[in-house]
């Protein structure tokens, strides 16, 4: 067995197992709050175009949060 | 701040309703509830990008417990493209133009009503959405929401029933 048949396999149980729980359970283990510096230091930013978000998210954020390119 | 909860969603739903707001869900929330397992920490809601769906969205954020200054609500009935809400019950990020989808109402004819209530963009949006956004932390869930995808079309599901009991009564 190779490594991406393995992968696949391990979703697919992932999937089977969520799919025994309901939505209201799903949503619990799915929502998690932890804090983000800087992302989570403003009540409200806004953007007048999505590019200007992204240049902006490469500029200030760590990029171990993952929202560089 | 509080985590999103199914409960929230279901306020939500019923506010954004009652406002008549025109929205989906999106991203990786709006994938959460066809039922990929995985987590995130915003809900992320794609609005209708017209001033009277702005105005609506105002009412129904106020109603919500979101704190919006005058500024703030003048953002909102232009739609800018992305505004992120730290201000109120839970994290929102409202995207007005997401990447990778042409327009609201596109999206809204693929979309489904999960549970009855929950209005979501099509997987299949939400993959091209993320795929196109091409951030690192897209590129690392891409292949496992694929992955999804194709196990829900294996089984002829839309989604994962949201109440698994009920449905095998």
């Amino acid at each position: 067995m190779n490594s991406k048949f393995n992968q696949k396999q391990e979703w697919e149980q992932e999937f089977d197992a969520a799919a025994k729980r309901s939505l209201r359970e799903r949503m619990r283990f799915a929502f998690i709050s932890t804090y983000k510096p800087v992302l989570d230091d403003s009540k409200l930013r806004v953007f007048d175009t999505i590019e200007e978000y992204r240049e902006w998210c490469q500029k200030n954020l760590p990029q171990y949060l993952g929202y560089w390119r | 701040m509080n985590k999103f909860s199914y409960e929230q969603g279901e306020l939500l739903a019923s506010v954004f309703n009652h406002w008549n707001v025109e929205y989906l869900f999106i991203g990786k929330s709006g994938a959460i509830f066809y039922g990929f397992p995985d987590t995130t920490q915003d809900a992320d809601i794609f609005p209708a990008k017209n001033p009277e769906n702005g105005r609506k969205l105002i009412s129904a954020l106020r109603e919500l417990g979101y704190e919006l200054n005058p500024e703030d609500e003048l953002h909102l009935i232009a739609g800018k493209d992305f505004i992120q809400l730290r201000s109120g019950p839970f994290d929102l990020d409202l995207v007005f133009a997401p990447d990778g989808i042409e327009t609201f109402a596109d999206a809204q004819s693929r979309s489904l009503m999960i549970d009855g209530k929950f209005p979501v963009a099509s997987l299949d949006d939400i993959i091209a959405s993320k795929r196109a956004a091409n951030r690192a932390k897209d590129r690392e869930s891409l292949p496992r929401l694929e992955a999804f995808r194709d196990y829900l079309r294996s089984r002829n599901l839309t989604a994962l029933p949201a109440n698994p009991s009920e449905s095998k009564s």
